[in-house]
């Protein structure tokens, strides 16, 4: 039993039922609280450099989740109605050459918008979203303002969601 | 259509440093909608990846050597630079003489040779490298992947010519990877200059260099991992699944493809080599979170599982 991160969570409690909730748990708070709860007493997690945040971190997570598999959920019934089988393709499984081709191409554009967002967006969009790097370490590293990189990382961000929207809908 | 707002908090609760929950509370009990944009807008973000190239992302250079502003511009200038490197390697005279003769091996296949000069070349499979009978201080890596150990001579530097590029030694082990889209050199003993006629950087031990469709960068590499293949270990340190996957190939004289999924991902770690494909995968593959399938005559690398690490970012 991780007891720090567990003493933590005891004193936070309150703080993180209001996130959740904020978070759009609603009723099921209190549930994922607990789910959390049950986490931290089954997995001996060790030292934690920072425990609260990661214990905001957690709850987050767990709300991508639930928000994750109720989107798929959705596509699935979807795709069931629509008369295409109840299994939902993995995108990880050995994709048919076409689908590759589709794949490279989606690849080739994204790198091509990424080029002409300049070299420094580039840049700084990799080092967060691929290597996960923070903000203020790329700041430093590459001698400019958080400021400068917070709104490198907005274009490529917004630029990479157009693009994936895009492709959505084709 | 994007909310800018939620896509701050995107990118703001997106940084492994971000600590103040406490704030994204207050703006997200401002409006309901505010947490389903976020969501909504967190899901793009996570099936972003299959659509970012993997590429390999630069370190910086140390302050000591070229300040960062220039070093962006330096790089975004490669194109040029590589062009103007073309004209050096020319003149190092590369033609079909009778003097040059050709060593190769099989996908598979290491060789190793010793030069009249005491230098040491170290061949991994799939290999094409040209020497010259009258110049024992010229090697020219037309493919694959060789580990140079030099023995070195100020007066009369150790070339090797790659491509359009060229390395000049100054006291060292290196290992360079040529394949048709890039080159990658690593130095883990002395220095190398690449291209002294042009560029002129200076890759002592412990940088690597990577020429590819991303242009021309400079990294840091560990020097134990450079040319470990000689050992029958393969060590990375943040390595995009694709050149593992070539490099296994290489060593095992097999045919390895990634799909596009693991081709995203990327591994930390050593790799013990082993002749026997399957026997190598059986190991290999769950260390690199990957599962190794065989496929027309070859294998392939696909993630492990499509499911995402949900843990907590430590």
């Amino acid at each position: 039993m991780a007891t720090g991160l567990s003493a933590i969570f005891m004193t936070h409690r309150a703080a993180l039922l209001r996130f959740l909730r904020a978070r759009g748990a609603g009723d099921d708070a209190e549930d994922l609280l607990q789910d959390m709860w049950m986490k931290l007493e089954a997995k001996d997690l060790g030292p934690v450099a920072d425990p609260l945040p990661y214990l905001y971190r957690m709850a987050n997570n767990l709300m991508l989740d639930r928000y994750r598999s109720s989107t798929r959920r959705e596509r699935r019934e979807q795709d069931w109605a629509g008369g295409a089988g109840g299994v939902m393709a993995d995108p990880s499984d050995d994709v048919p050459v076409d689908d590759r081709l589709i794949l490279n191409q989606q690849l080739d554009e994204a790198r091509s918008i990424l080029r002409a967002l300049g070299p420094r967006v580039e840049l700084v969009f990799r080092r967060f979203r691929i290597e996960g790097v923070g903000q203020k370490v790329i700041a430093e590293e590459l001698g400019v303002s958080l400021t400068t990189v917070e709104k490198d990382l907005q274009k490529a961000y917004r630029a990479m969601i157009a693009l994936k929207q895009k492709l959505d809908t084709e | 259509m994007v909310n800018e707002e939620a896509l701050a908090w995107v990118i703001r609760t997106r940084d492994p440093g971000f600590d103040d929950w406490e704030a994204f509370t207050i703006w997200l009990e401002g409006d309901p909608a505010r947490g389903q944009a976020y969501d909504a807008l967190m899901a793009q973000d996570a099936e972003l990846d299959a659509i970012i190239p993997a590429d390999p992302v630069t370190l910086p250079l140390p302050a000591n050597d070229i300040a960062p502003p220039r070093r962006l511009v330096w790089r975004w200038a490669a194109g040029g630079a590589i062009a103007a490197a073309l004209v050096a390697t020319v003149s190092i005279g590369t033609m079909n003489r009778a003097d040059i003769y050709r060593v190769a091996t099989r996908p598979g296949e290491t060789r190793h040779i010793a030069l009249d000069d005491g230098t040491t070349i170290d061949l991994n499979g799939d290999t094409r490298l040209r020497l010259d009978r009258n110049d024992a201080r010229f090697a020219a890596l037309d493919r694959g992947e060789a580990a140079f150990t030099v023995r070195h001579d100020a007066s009369d530097p150790f070339r090797v010519s790659v491509g359009d590029a060229v390395f000049e030694d100054a006291g060292t082990i290196f290992n360079i990877v040529h394949t048709d889209k890039a080159t990658r050199i690593g130095v883990s003993e002395g220095k190398v200059i690449y291209n002294p006629q042009a560029e002129a950087i200076a890759l002592p031990a412990g940088r690597a260099l990577a020429d590819d469709a991303e242009g021309l960068r400079v990294m840091d590499v560990a020097p134990a991992a450079v040319a470990s293949w000689r050992e029958g270990r393969l060590v990375y340190n943040n390595a995009p699944i694709r050149d593992i996957g070539q490099d296994i190939g290489r060593s095992l004289g097999i045919r390895v493809t990634t799909t596009a999924s693991a081709q995203a991902m990327r591994f930390t770690g050593t790799i013990e080599l082993d002749k026997n494909p399957a026997r190598f995968f059986s190991g290999a593959a769950p260390l690199m979170g990957l599962s190794a399938v065989p496929k027309d005559g070859g294998w392939m690398l696909t993630p492990a599982s499509s499911k995402e690490g949900n843990a907590p970012q430590d």
